[in-house]
């Protein structure tokens, strides 16, 4: 008698353990956050911004006098460290109404003089929910009410201005009312380069706009409309990316400044990576002395542990061993997230029934990659199959012994990443020239892997293989690289328990491979007789 | 086509793929430290010749570089063997020499000239594990080349047709013959063009014949009628394999066995983990034969 059956008894077996890998995360996830009673939000880490004010300054005849605006903590942006490196020049900070002045002054300095001032800022998204029954005050404090007055960029008395909140409707009612048609009105006018468009009037005769023209017309807009408003500078951060300029609009409700963007149509809202630098319509540079200047806001972000589950008396509280230990904070994330890629790759391989080379390579190579970039993970793998096959070519007619090939690979392979370094930082290439810095030890055993399935199966199912390991490292890169997971694993390690779970079950699934379906299409019955 | 109705018509076909073939048959009937005993075929060589089990004969094995000189010696004036690695999978390693020209000088199957200074790098590679999957070193078994039974070969002159039983529990199940094209390089590798031949397992009759998904009838080089062959000494052939999975504490096996003209059935290797591929050819899926054999 032949049973293809399992024993019954190792199924229970699987099925307690099932249920255990799942019942105690989700008991010590509830146990943290309901009778702990700590919200999500305040456990969950938060993220850094590291933002480098970078500003080239060229020499000038004078002494130097540089200018500029820092930002402010608020109730939405923490600035939690900062530290200046200015070489010649003295730097003295000042407020200036609801800003922070930064200036850098000193004697003659030489080209190429470059200032640098950091920050790091954490910061969340605002979102206000402003009561619709709000009406339009009588009076102002005094230091609210001067927003209401005219600029120099800012008419509010125009018969034009009059004109178009009368037709919006916007001249009176409710404030909430008002707001959303004006905010609907700026937001309407079709996108236009700045210089022009960047003036109120031309922008309301025109109908298009730049995106300062639209912060400077809402403004206006609410004043006429005896709302206090101004015009806010700040930058837009975004990982690997230098900051980028943007300017929106703050109108005074309630007794707080509320945040408006008719660009990208946010109202009452600034996302967690809007940085707001200075108030008003103000140039953000000013210089005198120097020859020219080329800012840059170079920024990076990193997952820091929120103070609350910092000081959460867990025994598993691995942020506090880390920081005990001097350990960076990103190599926790990393351990931490891998068994999540390998989840990742065991899917691919038994649910999909993609071929990749090696079983955990495509997970290590994406975890390498979150310091790189996919892309270069990608490009360092392809180099190295270059590689595998030129040398392969070169030494096969030398008929070397199997295991000195592979030395030789190797050393092929460290030259061959090196020099990609070298000639990408001569060109100016500089995310390329991270190419070496990928750990050569995962690279090593791809090329192996590759060179092995080259030589027994033919450059064919190499190739297959190659593709199915580009796309599951992808795959992995995705996952592992979500800032919301990695900030789940870092506050709930326990959650890793969950992954298991799903290990133990994809370890005892029977289910056809999707790849499978097609492979055995012929035995699959069309039709089933009733 | 509904998922659910596309599942129900996959559970009545009876198909194993890779996930549930490792779960209900592999794994619950062969532990892995006794994989070695199938995938080192010298070791299994040596097993199932121990229990009785008709196998090829020894010319010279080999385990260090040390012994070449004496594996050398051994071939200089002899030719008609074959050198295979130990570890070696898929045909992969796997040389077949002819005629001996002169000493120290071959003709191989294919037809081209072997010198020892060849001969003697392909060994080393074998013992350097270059065949090996994995594995950093490896054996070099040397054997004397089979003939096999006319019937065989007429269907493929210079390769060898394997003739595949799969066994479950000891009893056979399922079987097919691999045989070897042009387009297959001589390779009785189904996925790099071989021909698959089901055989029905009471009579030992050819019932389909498959060469990458199409029917076939005939041969397409040698034009040799395929469907309706009868393979010689079938009683012999499945009494072979049983004896093998009787031999071996393994109980899900393929075992590949060659009919040769003298010595008859003879076992080449057992598989541990044998291919789904034979269902395909079979036009069959495994669980439906389980059923039958139950």
């Amino acid at each position: 008698m032949i049973s293809t059956e399992r024993p019954p008894r190792r199924g229970l077996r699987h099925g307690w353990l099932l249920l255990a890998l799942c019942l105690i995360p989700l008991l010590s996830v509830l146990h943290k956050t309901v009778i702990r009673g700590d919200s999500l939000s305040d456990l969950l880490p938060r993220t850094r911004w590291d933002l480098v004010y970078e500003l080239e300054l060229d020499g000038g005849g004078g002494p130097a006098s540089l200018a500029t605006f820092l930002p402010v903590g608020d109730r939405r942006q923490e600035i939690v460290l900062e530290d200046d490196s200015s070489p010649g020049l003295r730097l003295t900070t000042s407020e200036e109404g609801p800003n922070r002045r930064a200036r850098w002054t000193g004697g003659r300095v030489p080209d190429d003089t470059v200032v640098r001032h950091r920050l790091s800022v954490l910061s969340s998204a605002l979102e206000v929910q402003l009561s619709p029954g709000l009406r339009v005050p009588d009076a102002y404090p005094q230091d609210v009410a001067v927003y209401l007055r005219p600029e120099p960029a800012l008419p509010v008395d125009a018969s034009e201005l009059q004109a178009v909140l009368t037709e919006l409707g916007a001249d009176e009612g409710l404030l909430v009312s008002r707001l959303e048609a004006i905010h609907g009105y700026t937001r309407g006018l079709s996108a236009a380069p700045g210089g022009e468009w960047d003036d109120v009037l031309t922008v309301l005769r025109g109908g298009q706009s730049s995106a300062r023209g639209r912060s400077r017309l809402f403004v206006s807009l609410a004043r006429a409309s005896g709302l206090p408003a101004r015009v806010v500078e700040g930058l837009v951060l975004r990982r690997g990316e230098d900051g980028a300029r943007h300017c929106w609009a703050e109108v005074w409700v309630g007794g707080n400044w509320v945040p408006f963007c008719p660009t990208h149509g946010l109202f009452a809202a600034q996302p967690s990576n809007w940085l707001t630098v200075a108030r008003g319509d103000v140039p953000l540079f000013e210089h005198s002395g120097v020859g020219g200047y080329a800012p840059r806001f170079v920024v990076d972000s990193e997952l820091v542990t929120s103070p609350r589950a910092l000081a959460g008396a867990s025994p598993l509280n691995l942020w506090a061993l880390f920081q005990r230990l001097g350990l960076p904070f990103s190599l926790l994330r990393t351990l931490l997230i891998l068994p999540v890629g390998a989840l990742v790759v065991v899917l691919f391989r038994n649910v999909v029934g993609m071929p990749t080379f090696g079983t955990f390579l495509p997970a290590l190579i994406a975890g390498a990659a979150s310091a790189t970039g996919a892309l270069w993970g990608l490009v360092g793998l392809l180099l190295v199959v270059v590689m595998v096959v030129a040398v392969r070519w070169a030494v096969q007619h030398l008929r070397l012994l199997h295991s000195p090939t592979l030395a030789i690979l190797l050393a092929a392979v460290t030259t061959a990443l090196l020099l990609t370094s070298l000639t990408a930082d001569r060109v100016g290439l500089h995310a390329l020239s991270y190419v070496a810095m990928f750990p050569i030890a995962v690279l090593a055993i791809t090329a192996e892997r590759f060179y092995m399935a080259l030589e027994e199966r033919g450059l064919r199912d190499a190739g297959r293989e190659l593709a199915g390991t580009m796309v599951v490292i992808l795959a992995c890169y995705l996952v592992m690289n979500s800032l919301a997971l990695q900030a789940l694993m870092l506050e709930f390690p326990e959650l890793l328990l969950l992954v298991l779970a799903a290990d133990v079950y994809l370890g005892r699934w029977v289910g056809m491979r999707l790849s499978e379906y097609l492979r055995f299409r012929q035995l699959i019955p069309q039709e089933v007789a009733a | 086509m509904s998922w659910r109705g596309l599942q129900w018509r996959l559970s009545l076909s009876g198909i194993f793929g890779m996930n549930r073939r490792n779960v209900e048959l592999v794994y619950d009937r062969n532990p892995r430290h006794l994989y070695r005993l199938a995938d080192d075929k010298l070791l299994a060589k040596e097993v199932l010749a121990a229990a009785g089990v008709p196998v090829p004969a020894d010319i010279a094995t080999a385990e260090g570089l040390y012994e070449l000189p004496d594996v050398l010696e051994a071939l200089d004036t002899r030719g008609e063997f074959v050198v295979k690695p130990s570890l070696g999978g898929g045909g992969n390693g796997i040389l077949v020499v002819g005629e001996n020209l002169a000493p120290g000088l071959w003709r191989k199957a294919g037809g081209s000239e072997l010198t020892e200074d060849q001969l003697r790098t392909h060994l080393a590679n074998i013992l350097f594990g270059a065949y090996a999957r994995g594995a950093l070193k490896d054996r070099v078994m040397v054997e004397p080349r089979i003939h096999p039974d006319p019937v065989f070969a007429r269907l493929w002159q210079d390769g060898l047709c394997d003739l595949r039983v799969i066994t479950v529990d000891r009893e056979p199940v399922m079987a097919m013959v691999r045989v070897p094209t042009a387009q297959s390089d001589g390779k009785a590798n189904l996925h790099q063009g071989g021909i698959g031949l089901a055989v029905e397992l009471e009579t030992g009759r050819v019932h389909r014949a498959v060469c990458q998904r199409r029917s076939l009838t005939h041969h397409p080089d040698s034009g040799v009628p395929l469907v309706g062959l009868q393979l010689p000494l079938w009683e012999d052939i499945l009494h072979t394999a049983v004896e093998a999975a009787h031999a071996v504490p393994l109980g899900f096996l393929g075992v590949d066995v060659v009919v040769d003209v003298h010595d008859g059935p003879l076992v080449l290797e057992i598989n541990a983990r044998p291919g789904l591929e034979i269902q395909n050819v079979n036009q069959r899926g495994l669980g439906l034969a389980l059923e039958e054999v139950a």
